[in-house]
């Protein structure tokens, strides 16, 4: 049955990339960034041969029930219960969850993620082989605390499958991850502020962290030889035997779910969501195909998980930027200033990846032949109702903070410029290219990176093109340090040149749009 | 007087297979037409071609004399679609998507409002107005699909297994729907593989298999005093298979 099991996970993966060369592209992707991942935190274990014990201990507990951890809440996240091996598919099949554990374990290993687990678990021994006892602490704690990572992650995927296949969890999934993006990048602007107050108030913080995360059932394991290496003999016993019950009792839970879902696989349920009937987004535009595409990607931005997570992404680097020079008095006027134009660029570059969003259900616009231009000015003009107003808030919040008014001239300058110029350069590169995004709640991971490339290469096309359009501007906004008037010259430059390539952009797009439909249709619908 | 759909030469290769194999068609004015065939007979990929989603390698397709590929937006305003197997706008509700199709079709907003409150009617959407498309069941996705092809009053309408997934109740509210429509003059091609839905509904039909039609006609003509059913499977070439074939299926129920 493990052999079995294994060879139907191979088969499927092997399928799947010969299904899509972007698949294979973006396995080889993955591969390549987690192998040198991977030996990074190799070479980082070996180094700490060179520590003290003391700090090898709280740097490898930290470190490996980080990884349980992530084990944990990625599974539930990301992957949901959409593994490549679905149980709920074997539910037609005389089999026992018993007989499947082994070999749905051991499938669930195969991949990115689980490979580079096993290969960092088996790499604690390169920190700890230092003395026998240690040795053999560490290869008693790999095996288990690999385990527990691979255990943790089925166990509770088959627990609360039924939560994490309704369509509410999966939208509320996708934004949850946009903020633990956020919450590690803020993570991350806390630490170097503590590595500023010191070393050693670093390495205190990092033996608490250590002793917390020694104590959590992520970090049971993975303490064993941390314990041996200080001579702690009744916590390192302590330790194995909650090691071995914590995982006896995943292997016990995961079977009981599992059989459960044997009999009863999951369907998507829950409450059938309803809209309001009010209208008023319909009142916001004309009665027109482009008002018609307005109202509709403004009811999108807020009921798509996809632009949801957008929104979230969005807001959150500018609101950082302002955010961490708060924190710091005699920080930089520059880094807030800098935020609305950095927001408006990625706000003006996004517009490219909207048709790709649509998927298969773009059949609407093709068949009712509605004009390309329109396609594109609809999308436009909902992207401003939303963020035209966040912008004026951010752009006066930056300037009250910084208290520089003389300085909002050429900020709104380059703000209206790469915002009009990224509208036009996204409406223009969004008809130009498309990739089959997966469908609204589905799990982003599901389809393996499908779509990651080219839409890196429109994003990044249409940020170029917005800052191309920016350049006057630009060149303006820095004569202006020099002759402060000619910032507000700045602006009707921006105003200008953006519309401009707003309208190109518009135009050009919707005439591309309007020769290539069925190749668009083609392209956004590869996997439905 | 033109036909309202006229089909030439289409042509469809996917790789090395093809899946339309200059399939020539003709479907008169006010006539319900059914297009008939096995799964892969290139049924979809036909009316893709017919309805602009799909380009062809060859061959034309004229709606009410537009031609589909060279003047598509006079061909697309008389049509009305419904396609198999694509998603909908489904993060809408019934009601708003239904609003939407219209704007796109530029249909005046009054208008829109009462078709829509006809159309939900009709099709026992009703209730289920405000609910969003994605919760809606395979049937009442269909429906409410059809509602979209039906909300600009077209002349033409291409359905795609219209009836696929639909509960009897629902089907016999769509059929008396298109009925009513080729009874004032309308025109509607629609595809299955039910050979007695097509039997009870349509004037005429045509068999496709292999991305070819194998005949067309009146439902009489191509039934030739046979049953249909009999004589679409003489014409895709169906042959029962013998006594021997899967013998060890039979004695399964004996032994045990």
């Amino acid at each position: 049955m493990v052999a079995l099991l294994v060879r139907l996970k191979l088969t499927l993966l092997r399928n799947g990339l010969r299904r899509s060369v972007w698949r294979t592209v973006g396995l080889v992707l993955g591969g390549l960034y987690a192998l040198g991942l991977v030996g990074g935190v190799l070479a980082g274990l070996v180094a700490l041969r060179w520590t003290s014990l003391e700090m090898t201990a709280d740097v490898t507990v930290l470190a490996f029930a980080l990884l349980g951890a992530g084990w944990l809440l990625l599974s539930l996240l990301v992957f949901g219960v959409d593994e490549t091996v679905d149980p709920a598919k074997f539910a037609l099949l005389p089999v026992r969850a018993r007989e499947l554990l082994p070999g749905l374990l051991v499938a669930g290993a195969i991949g990115v993620p689980g490979a580079a687990t096993v290969v960092i678990g088996l790499g604690l021994l390169l920190a700890w082989t230092r003395s026998v006892p240690l040795t053999l602490a560490a290869l008693v704690a790999a095996p288990l605390g690999v385990l527990t990572c691979l255990l943790l992650a089925r166990a509770a995927t088959a627990a609360f499958a039924s939560v994490l296949s309704s369509r509410k969890f999966r939208d509320l999934a996708f934004v949850l991850l946009a903020m633990v993006g956020a919450v590690l990048a803020i993570g991350g602007n806390l630490l170097g502020r503590l590595a500023e107050a010191g070393p050693e108030r670093l390495r205190a913080a990092l033996a608490t962290a250590a002793q917390v995360a020694g104590w959590t059932p992520f970090g049971w394991a993975w303490a064993l030889p941390a314990d041996v290496a200080r001579d702690a003999w009744g916590a390192a016993a302590l330790h194995l035997v909650l090691a071995l019950l914590l995982v006896v009792a995943l292997w016990k839970a995961w079977e009981h779910y599992l059989a459960a879902r044997l009999v009863e696989p999951v369907e998507g349920g829950g409450q059938a969501a309803r809209a309001g009937r009010s209208g008023w987004v319909e009142r916001l535009y004309p009665a027109t195909p482009a008002g018609g595409v307005a109202a509709r990607t403004l009811r999108y931005w807020r009921r798509d998980p996809r632009y949801l997570a957008g929104v979230a992404g969005f807001v959150i680097a500018p609101v950082i930027m302002i955010a961490s020079s708060l924190f710091d008095p005699d920080g930089s006027w520059f880094v807030p200033l800098l935020a609305p134009a950095l927001l408006g660029l990625l706000v003006g570059a996004s517009v490219a990846q909207d048709l790709s969003y649509d998927g298969s259900a773009l059949w609407a616009h093709i068949t009712t032949g509605i004009s390309g231009a329109a396609d594109r000015w609809g999308r436009v003009m909902s992207s401003l109702t939303i963020f035209g107003p966040v912008l004026v808030v951010l752009l006066a919040v930056a300037v009250l903070l910084t208290g520089r008014w003389d300085l909002l001239a050429p900020v709104l300058a380059l703000t209206l410029a790469l915002l009009l110029g990224g509208l036009g350069a996204g409406a223009f590169v969004g008809s130009l290219w498309q990739w089959p995004a997966p469908p609204p709640g589905a799990s982003p991971f599901q389809k393996g990176s499908s779509g990651g490339l080219p839409a890196l290469l429109s994003f990044t096309v249409a940020t170029l093109g917005a800052v191309v359009v920016a350049l006057p501007t630009g060149a303006l906004v820095v004569w202006s340090f020099f002759t402060p008037w000619v910032g507000w010259l700045a602006v009707l430059v921006g105003l200008v040149t953006g519309a401009l390539a707003l309208r190109v952009g518009v135009a050009q797009g919707g005439r591309l749009l309007e020769r290539r439909w069925p190749e668009v249709m083609a392209a956004v619908s590869e996997n439905r | 007087m033109s036909p309202a759909l006229a089909l030439q030469g289409l042509t469809k290769s996917f790789g090395p297979k093809r899946a339309v194999d200059g399939l020539d068609l003709e479907v008169r004015r006010g006539c319900m037409f059914g297009l008939v065939g096995p799964n892969g007979a290139g049924k979809t990929t036909t009316l893709s071609m017919a309805t602009g989603l799909l380009r062809p390698d060859a061959g034309t397709a004229r709606v009410l004399d537009h031609d589909v590929w060279s003047d598509p937006a006079g061909a697309k305003a008389l049509m009305g679609v419904l396609p198999d197997g694509v998603r909908l706008f489904d993060r809408l509700s019934g009601g708003e998507l239904l609003h939407y199709v219209g704007l796109l079709r530029r249909v005046p907003p009054a208008d829109i409002a009462s078709r829509s409150g006809d159309l939900l009617e009709a099709l026992g959407l009703t209730a289920d107005r405000d609910t969003l498309v994605v919760e809606y069941s395979a049937g009442m996705t269909k429906k409410i699909g059809l509602a979209c092809a039906l909300i600009h009053a077209p002349r033409l309408l291409v359905l795609d297994e219209p009836f696929e997934a639909v509960d009897p109740v629902s089907g016999e509210g769509i059929r008396s729907i298109l009925r009513g429509y080729t009874a004032s003059g309308g025109t509607v091609v629609l595809s299955s593989h039910v050979m007695e839905l097509v039997e009870s509904l349509c004037d005429e039909l045509a068999v496709v298999a292999s991305g070819r039609v194998l005949a067309t006609g009146t439902i009489d003509d191509v039934r030739a005093g046979s049953t249909l059913q009999q004589r679409f499977l003489d014409l895709v070439g169906f042959q029962a298979s013998g006594e021997e074939t899967l013998a060890w299926l039979r004695s399964s129920s004996a032994s045990s």
